[in-house]
């Protein structure tokens, strides 16, 4: 029999209390990844928080100024069928949809992804090219940090001990956007070999401002303001594209895994960014 | 027999479909036995290390523990099929990652992991080959310096290293075919090791009754090699050994040989109680086989018109740590050198190697897939240098009827030529496909298959039982193939009865004839046919039977459908009796009960005139040879090398399906598994140590991954050696579907791809050399 014990409260300061009383606790949210390790013997917590019953942690709000709350215990499928991601926002749910597959889909959540930090994942490439901002709760009250600076490392984040991913607030983004997220995978639902996510603020059908992100590439997302700078009040000929995509390329920094080695991916990101730049472009605004 | 009426040829669901969708069926993992407690292995860290001694105390100290177990519970007891090197546990060296070492039995399988993770086992490190080139190096490392002593069942090569088994064959003249060759061409191909990822990873259950005899429940494919590994590994005789097969959840070879049987017993024998073992899956990876990796150099010639008329084969299989079925797969990939073509000057040489990894072993086609993909893509290079279309070129060179097959055995029927035709129409050869999505090239590919059907020996019995239903009893296990409603229905058939009216036996040793194994596509047609041998035998005790009761001559009664013996003809014309009223009369007044038995053994000389063989398994138990062709369609996308299949087109000769919708199953999921191990399968090692070994980094394709259907053409050309005429279908549908994909991504991007699985990394490596 197993000794770990379960908590399931109904509060988030409970929640954090025996969290934070217990460095060998684990907050448990969809378990799709957290009971595979489990099962794989890579973890053996003395207790189990299961963040279910809090209603603090669950929705998706619009907030003043046109900002977006989604609740850590959001589903990715929740996010990816979301009537709510509209503009910009859409890429997030372009991420979500591509997250797995269905069964995974209908468990997980943005915030065990994003507490997870698998390098591979969807939403921080997505979240880091959205410049969303994380928010933290923990022993010492709230925080919140744009996505960039949350990301940390291979699996490493900003949380400290006793800290949960409480949400994730998208702020309004161009008024007009174009998005893709690009996904090159083995089979579907795995893990990206290489992710890009774009973000084209749009005006009169010029591109006015880019963002950027590789995942898969690096121990964090990848950007390059300066590929972003090219795109952004370019006219899009084949050859800016490629000079972005190679920006991008010298800026990650790839693994060998058994997804393909660095070189592989250094080889491809110049084109699967040209071509999520153009399949943004081809949608058009929305 | 005539061909009988009656449930063959009609589309019957699984006989024990309902429980299988509803999860009723029980498989062993699935099993509880009063008093039952459960196993966990601690597996070797090391690739090569010799065992210094073991630490059980703090294991034994856990509450709950009941046994441990290591090599010093066993002699140096060997098992094997093909060369006896495996012990039912690790003792004295470990020789890959992996191995188990020791074991341990608790009440639950928490605490028995929990032990096993304490227990200290001491090593001395050894030197490791991880690679065939490292481990036949002048001073590399011997995995098993008894090699020389150890049984064989072929004519092994002596001093020669790590390497356990060298073929050579010859057939006609190779340097005067090469000369007579106007183009030629040679290239190595390299083939990479898949895992069976069947969707039940191994399991036994043993417990031993008061009698010192132990009933062995396990997912195998076999339930008389689980006794016979048994009996050689634990030296118990075979009277004290049973073994049953409850539901299976897949094999593809990979259960054919021992699994985790030998340390289940060990342990209950040790506990004094029942013991489950269960591994997980990552420990299945890392622990039991795969599909041989290695490489393959070929070279062929032909001439300006298209005649095959020279080979030449070099073959190295990475073996692993044990030779398991080693020598019989590399064997097998030799015998299908000339794949179905008709190729008179060869010449081959085949090696199998030890190296400290897992064990390679038996996987669907047995050695054919490696041999097909580098046969087929070599034709397909061929027909490109001679301007030839790849179609018209296999059909050139198609084996005739009556032709020789490599190895000098009679092909008595051949429907290659047949599938060309069929598969040219039916995926419109000669017409243009549609057009590319963008940003993807579009490329079609063939490949032909051949396989064979027949193997070793089996037995059926059928007894009438009292109320006129037929009892069968074979030993073959369906591992979820759908052998048993085949059997079923071939045994409905012969006494035109309803499939509901045979009472098909679990395979168990104490219950059932022999029956080497589900494998090597060889159940529907060998048990077949003794199920048809055993059913003719009760068929004339009936009709003898039926006669003296209609008081008629034995030629005046005949089978009708529901059970019964009718008069034919005469004047007492249509008066009938049921078979239950023949049980009654067999078992109460005349002539005892209704029994018929078979034993057929597969048996088809070779000629050593045709072909001069010399380091072989002898292949005279192996024929019946099939043959089939595939068309495939990809799209491969320019940027990332990603190869998707958007069109598959299969057509088998089957002989006669006894099920199609069962063995179009067979052949849809025949050629998936082809798909994924083109494509995208490959256990990788790093140092010895398997770098992917869960589903998370090894990544079988699923429904997404396949075209939206797969279209299969049956060709029924009945098989006369079969009483139902049906060949084998299990394998030839994965044998060439790599090299179809291989084929056609050569044909969207203009070059080959000569390495297994087709990623995208190879697929864009290929497309960007200059
Ligand atoms: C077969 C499979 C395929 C997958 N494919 C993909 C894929 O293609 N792309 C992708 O992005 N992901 C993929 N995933 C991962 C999936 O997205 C998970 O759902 C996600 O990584 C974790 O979310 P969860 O809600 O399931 O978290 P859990 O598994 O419950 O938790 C994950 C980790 O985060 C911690 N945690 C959970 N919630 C919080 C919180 N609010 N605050 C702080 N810490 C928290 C847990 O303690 C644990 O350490 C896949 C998973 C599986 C099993």
């Amino acid at each position: 029999m197993t000794d770990t014990r379960f908590h399931a409260p109904e509060r988030l300061d409970e929640a954090i209390g025996l969290l934070t009383a217990d460095d060998e606790a684990r907050p448990l949210a969809g378990g799709q990844t957290l009971v595979a390790m489990l099962n794989a013997e890579l973890l053996r917590p003395r207790a189990i928080v299961s963040l279910h019953r809090i209603a603090a942690l669950k929705g998706v709000e619009r907030r003043a100024g046109g900002s977006l709350w989604i609740g850590a215990m959001t589903t990715h499928s929740a996010l990816a069928a979301s009537a709510e991601l509209r503009g910009a926002h859409r890429l997030l749910a372009e991420a979500a949809a591509r997250i797995g597959h269905e069964a995974i889909r209908n468990r997980g959540t943005i915030g065990g992804a994003v507490a997870h930090a698998d390098p591979s994942a969807d939403y921080p490439a997505a979240l880091v090219a959205l410049d969303a901002e994380i928010e933290i709760e923990g022993p010492r009250g709230k925080r919140s940090l744009p996505a960039h600076q949350f990301f940390r490392g291979f699996l490493t984040t900003a949380l400290e001990p006793g800290e949960l991913v409480t949400g994730v607030v998208l702020l309004p983004g161009p008024a007009k956007a174009a998005t893709r997220f690009e996904k090159l995978a083995r089979v579907e639902g795995d893990f990206a070999t290489a992710s890009v996510a774009v973000v084209l603020g749009l005006d009169a059908g010029r591109v006015t401002s880019a963002r950027l992100t590789l995942g898969g590439c690096g121990s964090v997302p990848i950007q390059s303001i300066e590929a972003e700078q090219i795109i952004a009040g370019h006219t899009l000929s084949d050859a800016v594209l490629k000079k972005a995509g190679e920006l991008l390329a010298a800026a990650a920094d790839p693994i060998d895994d058994v997804r393909g080695t660095a070189a592989y991916r250094r080889a491809i990101i110049p084109g699967l960014v040209a071509r999520a730049v153009r399949s943004a472009l081809a949608k058009g605004a929305a | 027999m005539n061909t009988p009426a009656g449930p063959i040829g009609q589309s019957l669901p699984r006989l024990e479909a309902a429980e299988k969708a509803s999860g009723a069926a029980l498989y062993t993992g699935d099993m509880v036995l009063p008093g039952m407690l459960h196993g966990a292995i601690v597996q070797s860290p090391h690739a090569h290390a010799r065992i210094l001694g073991y630490d059980l105390s703090a294991a034994l100290a856990v509450p709950g523990v009941r046994a441990t177990v290591t090599g010093d519970d066993v002699d140096y007891r060997y098992m094997g099929l093909v060369v006896k090197d495996e012990l039912a546990i690790a003792k004295g060296k470990v020789r890959y990652i992996g191995e188990p070492v020791a074991a341990v039995a608790a009440v639950d399988i928490e605490t028995a992991r929990r032990a096993a993770a304490l227990i200290e086992v001491r090593y001395q490190p050894l030197p490791a080959v991880t690679a065939i080139e490292e481990a036949i190096k002048p001073e590399a490392p011997i995995l098993h310096e008894d090699f020389a002593k150890y049984a064989k069942i072929y004519d092994a090569p002596t001093n020669r290293g790590n390497i356990l088994a060298h073929s050579v064959a010859t057939q006609g003249d190779p340097g005067k075919g090469f000369a007579a060759a106007d183009v030629v061409v040679e290239a190595t191909y390299q083939i990479a090791a898949q895992y069976h990822a069947y969707m039940e990873p191994v399991a036994a259950l043993a417990a031993f009754d008061p009698s010192g005899k132990v009933t062995v429940w396990s997912s195998t494919q076999s339930i008389f090699r689980t006794q016979a590994n048994l009996h050689e590994c634990l030296g118990m005789p075979m009277t004290k050994i049973r073994c049953i097969a409850p539901r299976v959840g897949g094999g593809f070879g990979g259960k054919s040989e021992a699994t985790v049987q030998p340390i289940a017993v060990l342990l209950a024998r040790k506990a004094k109680a029942p013991v489950r073992v269960v591994l997980s899956r990552v420990e299945d990876m890392t622990t039991m086989r795969s599909r041989h990796p290695g490489w393959i150099r070929l070279k062929t010639g032909a001439t300006r018109d298209g005649k095959l008329v020279a080979r030449e084969c070099e073959l190295w299989f990475d073996g692993g740590a044990y030779a398991d079925d080693s020598p019989a797969v590399m064997n097998f990939a030799l015998f299908f050198v000339r794949g179905p073509y008709d190729i008179p000057n060869v010449h081959c040489e085949g090696y199998a190697v030890y190296t400290n990894k897992l064990r390679a072993g038996a996987f669907r086609g047995f050695g054919n897939p490696q041999m097909s993909f580098a046969s087929e893509c070599q034709i397909d290079e061929l027909a490109k240098k001679l301007g030839m279309d790849p179609l018209e070129l296999r059909r050139r060179n198609a084996l005739p009827k009556g032709a020789k097959w490599f190895g000098g055995q009679e092909v008595k029927e051949t429907a290659l030529v047949e599938a060309l035709d069929t598969i040219r129409e039916r995926a419109g050869w000669a017409k243009p496909m549609p057009p590319a999505s963008p940003g993807k090239k579009r490329g079609r590919g063939i490949a032909c298959m051949a396989h064979s059907s027949a193997f070793l020996s089996t037995g059926a019995i059928i007894r009438l039982q009292n109320d006129g239903t037929i009892a069968l009893q074979v030993g073959a296990v369906d591992i979820g193939q759908g052998s048993d409603t085949a059997l079923a229905q071939m045994a409905a058939s012969a006494f035109l009865l309803p499939v509901e009216q045979i009472n098909l036996s679990t395979p168990d040793t104490d219950a059932v004839p022999y029956n080497s194994g589900t494998n090597a596509s060889r159940v529907t047609y060998m048990v077949g046919k003794a199920v048809g041998e055993a059913a003719g035998k009760v068929r004339d005790q009936l009709l003898e039977h039926g006669a003296a009761m209609l008081a008629v001559k034995r030629e005046e009664v005949a089978l009708a459908e529901g059970g019964r013996v009718v008069v034919t003809g005469g004047s007492r014309r249509n008066a009938e009796v049921s078979f239950a009223d023949i049980a009654g009369r067999s078992i109460w007044a005349v002539g005892g009960p209704i029994t018929g038995s078979s034993g057929v053994m597969a048996q088809y000389l070779m000629d050593q005139g045709h072909t001069k063989m010399s380091g072989w398994l002898s292949f005279e138990a192996v024929g019946i040879f099939t043959f089939g062709a595939q068309v495939v369609e990809v799209e491969v996308d320019e940027v990332t090398g990603a190869v998707e299949v958007t069109r598959a087109v299969c057509v088998h000769d089957v002989g006669r399906a006894i099920n199609p919708g069962a063995t179009i199953g067979q052949i849809q999921g025949g050629f998936v598994q082809g798909l994924g191990y083109g494509l995208c399968e490959e256990m990788v090692w790093e140092e010895g140590r398997l770098a992917n070994p869960s589903f998370m980094d090894y990544k079988i394709p699923s429904a997404l991954e396949v075209p939206a259907e797969i279209e299969c053409v049956l060709i029924e050309k009945p098989e006369p050696s079969h009483p139902f005429g049906a060949r084998g279908v299990g394998e030839p549908p994965l044998v060439g579907a790599a090299a179809a994909i291989a084929n056609a991504v050569a044909d969207a991007i203009g070059k080959p791809v000569r390495q297994l699985p087709l990623t995208p990394e190879r697929v864009l490596g290929a497309m960007l050399k200059p």
